[in-house]
C-alpha cells in the first residue's frame, strides 16, 4: 500500500465527519497555492527564522558531541545558549548564531499541548539530554582509545569506520542527535504550533480574521504560528517555499523524512505533508479554521508516522546485525533507535489530546534497551516484540518499516 | 549513485519479468527451493580445499617473505633492500587479492578485510604514530593507518624519490618500527586466519551444510557478493572513477603510492571472484564444485544463466584490458575507460546478486547503510 493510500482513506473519513459536523464550513473559496509562499499586498508575510536558527544551532552542539576536544561547558553553552548563571555566551562556530538569544534547551519539551501543565516531565527530559551530553565526556571521551567491551565505554568497529559507544553500547551522541528531532522539531511543531489553543489564543481569531498583523510585521500571530510550524521541518531547505526535492536539509527531521520518502511502502508522505502545510496556511488567510485543523491533523498523523517508522527500521536493522554478531552496526542501529524511540513520547494522535505514546511507555521501551548491559544484550526476540508494539498503532506494519 | 528506490524498482521489475516468464512454459524447472539435493558439502570442501586454505597459505608465506625483507631493510636501508621490500610487498598484496573475497569464519571475526585494506591510507594519522610512537593498531580507528595501504605509502610514498626514502629510513628509527609493527601485524592477522581454518574451522564450515540463512553456503554467497560489490566494483574501480561522487577521485585508488600496480590489483581480485563463481583456479587446471555447478544442477535456464555471469566475467576482462597498469593515470588522462569497466561489473551485479540468489534461493543478509 502507498503512503498515498493509507493518507486517502485517512481524508476520507475525515471528509466524510467534515461533511456531518460542519455543513456550513466553506472549503472550496479559496485557492491554495503552488508552494508555500504567502503575501499580503505584496509583502512576503511567511517567516520562521527563528526555527532555522535552532536547526543550526543544534546541528552545532551534535557536532560538537562527537569531537573529542568538547568540554561540558561547551556542550551545555550550545544546548542552551547561556552560561549556568543565565548569563550570555558565545558558543557556536557561527556568528550569526551568537548574535542570536534563542536557545534549544528551552524549547525541549515545552509544547503548549503536552508541557505547559506538565512541567515535571518536562524537566526529566531537559535532564535526560544533559545526562547524555555529560556521559558523553565523562564517561565516553576519556576512553577514546581504548575498545568497547560489555560494560566498558570505548570504540568498536562498524564496517570500516569506528563507533564510541557507552557501556551499554549506546553512542550518546546518536540519543542527543535522534532525540532532538522528537523533542525539538516535532514536540513543537505537532503539539505547540499546530496546536488549536496555541493558534486561537487571545484575539488570534479575530486579528486574523481583521488581518491586524503583528506590530512591525507583515503577519498575523496565527499565520506566524503556522509558519514557525513549517521552519522546524522546512527552515533550513535550499528554497524553503518549495523544498520537496531537497530533502536532508538537516540532520534532524527534514533528513528522515526524506528516508521515509525514499523508502517504497512510504512514497509520498513528504507531499501529504507539504500539501497540508500549504492547505493549512491558504485556509488560515481565508479563515477557514475547520480546514486549518484538519490540515493540522494530515501533518500530525504523517510526522507521527516518520518517528515511529524510523524506530522501527532502526530496530530492524540492529536485530539483522546483533544476529550477524556485528556489534559495532548494531549498536549504531540500536543508538539511532534508541533516539527515535525516546521521540515517540512527542507524536500526536490527531483530533486527540494524546500522544500515540504514553511517558511509561516509552520509558517501558527505554528501560528494555538499557537493561543488564544495554545493546550487548538485547535479544532478537525483545527487539521484534517492541517493533510490533509500536507498529501497531499505526496503519504500516513491520516490514514495510524495514525497508 | 542509483537511489534505493530507483534500484528496488528495477529489482522488482525483474523479479516479475521472471515470474511471468516462468508463468508462461509449464515444462520448466520450477526454481531452486531448500529441498534441492545438491551436495552443498562437497562444494564447501572444495572451495575450502582448493582456495580458501591454500589461498592463505600463499598469502601468509608472502607475508613472512615479507617481514623478513622488512627486517633486511631496516637493518640496512639501500637501494637493494629497498627493491627487495617492495617486491614482497607486491607479491604480498597479489596473494591478499585472492584471499579478501572470504571474509567468513575466523577473517569475519577479526575484521581481516578492514585491517588489512583500507584505502586511502591516512597519511595524517601514520606521521602521528611515527612522530609520536604512541599507537594501538587494535584499535577500529586506527584500520586507515595500518594494511597494506599504509606499508605502499611507507615504501613508495613517504619521501620523493628512493634515495630519499633511504634517507628517510636511515634517520627515523620510529619509522622502521612502525614499518615493522604494522607488517608483523598484518602477519599475525593472516597466521591466526590461517591457523583457524586449518585446525577447526574447516570442518565445522563444511558440515554446516545445509541451506538456512546461517549454514555455510548462504553467508558464502552474501560474502561474495558484498566483496564484489563494495570491494571490487565500488572500491577498485567505482569510487576512483567518481561513480559515487561525481568526481573522479584518483587519490583514492589502491596501491596509490607505487601507482603501477593498481591494474594488477584488481585483476587478481576480479579472476578471484571468476574463479570462485565458476570453481576454477587460476594456477591450475583443476576445476570442482561451484556455484556454476550448482546453477547447472538446477536446470537448462539456471546453467544459461550461470554461462552469462561466466561470459560477463570475460566481457569485464576484456574491457579491462585497456585500462593503463596505473589507474590513477588511467582516471587523469581518460576516465571513460574506467567507467565503461565499472558499467560491465555492474551488469554482473545485477545477475549474481537478483538472478542466481534467486535461483538459489538464497537472501540477501546484509543492508545498505544509510550512511550516518
Amino acid at each position: 500500500m502507498k503512503y498515498t493510500d493509507i493518507i486517502f482513506g485517512f481524508l476520507l473519513i475525515t471528509l466524510l465527519f467534515g461533511f456531518s459536523s460542519c455543513d456550513d464550513e466553506k472549503t472550496a473559496d479559496y485557492d491554495v497555492p503552488a508552494t508555500y509562499s504567502f503575501a499580503r499586498n505584496g509583502e512576503n508575510t511567511v517567516d520562521f527564522s527563528g526555527q532555522t536558527i535552532r536547526i543550526l544551532m543544534a546541528e552545532e552542539l551534535v557536532s560538537s558531541l562527537s569531537d573529542f576536544s568538547s568540554t561540558k561547558d561547551l556542550l551545555k553553552q550550545q544546548f542552551a545558549n547561556t552560561d549556568a548563571e543565565g548569563g550570555d555566551v558565545d558558543p557556536y562556530i557561527s556568528i550569526q548564531l551568537n548574535a542570536s538569544n534563542k536557545s534549544v534547551r528551552s524549547k525541549v519539551a515545552a509544547s503548549t499541548d503536552l508541557f505547559s501543565s506538565n512541567t515535571t516531565e518536562s524537566a526529566k527530559i531537559k535532564s535526560d539530554f544533559d545526562r547524555w551530553m555529560e556521559s558523553q565526556v565523562d564517561e565516553v571521551f576519556p576512553r577514546q582509545m581504548q575498545l568497547a567491551a560489555k560494560g566498558i565505554a570505548g570504540q568498536i568497529a562498524d564496517g570500516t569506520t569506528e563507533r564510541y559507544v557507552s557501556g551499554k553500547g549506546l553512542e550518546y551522541n546518536q540519543a542527543v542527535a535522534k532525540g532532538l528531532v522528537g523533542a525539538l522539531m516535532t514536540d513543537q511543531i505537532l503539539n505547540n504550533y499546530l496546536s488549536p489553543t496555541l493558534l486561537d489564543a487571545g484575539t488570534n481569531r479575530e486579528d486574523n480574521d481583521a488581518q491586524i498583523t503583528v506590530d512591525g510585521q507583515s503577519y498575523t500571530a496565527m499565520e506566524h504560528n503556522w509558519d514557525e510550524a513549517y521552519g522546524y521541518l522546512f527552515g533550513n531547505a535550499p528554497d524553503v517555499a518549495n523544498p520537496i526535492g531537497n530533502l536532508g536539509a538537516d540532520n534532524f527531521l527534514n533528513k528522515y523524512l526524506g528516508r521515509v520518502e525514499d523508502s517504497e511502502a512510504f512514497a509520498g508522505i513528504a507531499t501529504v505533508i507539504w500539501d497540508a502545510y500549504k492547505s493549512g496556511r491558504a485556509a488560515i488567510v481565508a479563515s477557514a479554521y475547520d480546514d486549518r485543523d484538519k490540515q493540522a491533523d494530515i501533518i500530525k498523523a504523517a510526522i507521527s508516522e516518520v518517528i515511529a517508522i524510523r524506530a522501527v527500521y532502526y530496530l530492524q536493522d540492529g536485530k539483522i546485525a546483533l544476529e550477524a554478531s556485528d556489534f559495532g552496526t548494531a549498536f549504531h542501529d540500536l543508538s539511532e533507535g534508541y533516539g527515535f524511540i525516546y521521540s515517540l513520547r512527542f507524536t500526536r494522535k490527531p483530533g486527540s489530546a494524546d500522544s500515540y505514546f504514553s511517558r511509561a511507555d516509552v520509558d517501558g521501551f527505554i528501560s528494555t534497551l538499557e537493561e543488564g548491559n544495554g545493546f550487548w544484550d538485547i535479544g532478537s526476540t525483545t527487539l521484534d516484540e517492541m517493533a510490533e508494539e509500536i507498529a501497531a498503532k499505526f496503519d504500516f506494519t513491520v516490514e514495510q518499516a524495514s525497508k | 549513485m542509483m537511489k534505493r528506490g530507483t534500484l528496488c524498482f528495477l529489482m522488482i521489475v525483474i523479479l516479475m519479468m521472471t515470474v511471468v516468464s516462468s508463468c508462461g512454459d509449464s515444462d520448466i524447472n520450477p526454481p531452486a527451493t531448500t529441498g534441492d539435493s545438491y551436495d552443498r558439502a562437497q562444494l564447501l570442501t572444495d572451495v575450502a580445499d582448493h582456495m580458501i586454505i591454500p589461498g592463505y597459505d600463499k598469502y601468509v608465506a608472502d607475508l613472512i617473505a615479507l617481514t623478513s625483507s622488512t627486517s633486511a631493510f631496516v637493518d640496512s636501508p639501500d637501494l637493494n633492500t629497498l627493491a627487495t621490500i617492495r617486491n614482497s610487498y607486491v607479491a604480498a598484496s597479489l596473494s591478499w587479492q585472492k584471499v579478501s573475497l572470504f571474509e567468513i569464519g575466523p577473517a569475519e571475526q577479526i575484521s581481516l578485510r578492514n585491517y588489512t585494506n583500507i584505502f586511502p591510507t591516512n597519511r595524517d594519522e601514520i606521521s602521528e604514530h611515527i612522530n609520536t610512537g604512541v599507537y594501538n593498531l587494535v584499535l577500529p580507528s586506527t584500520m586507515d593507518a595500518q594494511g597494506l595501504p599504509a606499508v605502499d605509502y611507507l615504501l613508495f610514498g613517504i619521501a620523493e624519490n628512493d634515495a630519499a626514502i633511504i634517507e628517510y629510513y636511515s634517520n627515523m628509527p620510529n619509522a622502521s618500527a612502525y614499518l615493522t609493527d604494522i607488517i608483523n601485524r598484518l602477519t599475525s592477522l593472516a597466521s591466526e586466519v590461517l591457523n583457524e581454518w586449518t585446525t577447526n574451522y574447516r570442518a565445522a564450515f563444511v558440515a554446516d551444510s545445509g541451506s538456512d540463512a546461517t549454514s555455510s553456503l548462504n553467508k558464502l554467497a552474501n560474502d561474495y557478493i558484498f566483496y564484489y560489490e563494495r570491494f571490487l566494483r565500488a572500491g577498485k574501480i567505482g569510487i576512483p572513477a567518481g561513480v559515487f561522487s561525481g568526481d573522479a577521485l584518483p587519490s583514492t585508488t589502491e596501491g596509490r603510492y607505487s601507482k603501477i600496480y593498481s591494474k594488477q590489483f584488481f585483476l587478481a581480485g576480479l579472476n578471484t571472484a571468476a574463479d570462485f563463481f565458476a570453481g576454477t583456479d587460476h594456477d591450475s587446471t583443476s576445476s570442482a564444485e561451484s556455484l556454476l555447478s550448482y546453477l547447472q544442477y538446477l536446470g537448462n535456464d539456471q546453467a544459461a544463466l550461470g554461462q552469462r555471469i561466466v561470459d560477463q566475467f570475460e566481457m569485464i576482462r576484456t574491457t579491462a584490458d585497456a585500462l593503463s597498469d596505473d589507474f590513477g593515470v588511467q582516471i587523469t588522462e581518460d576516465n571513460s575507460k574506467m567507467l565503461e569497466t565499472y558499467d560491465e561489473l555492474q551488469k554482473n551485479v545485477i545477475l549474481l546478486k537478483v538472478d542466481m540468489l534467486q535461483a538459489l534461493n538464497i537472501k540477501i543478509d546484509f543492508v545498505d547503510a544509510d550512511g550516518d
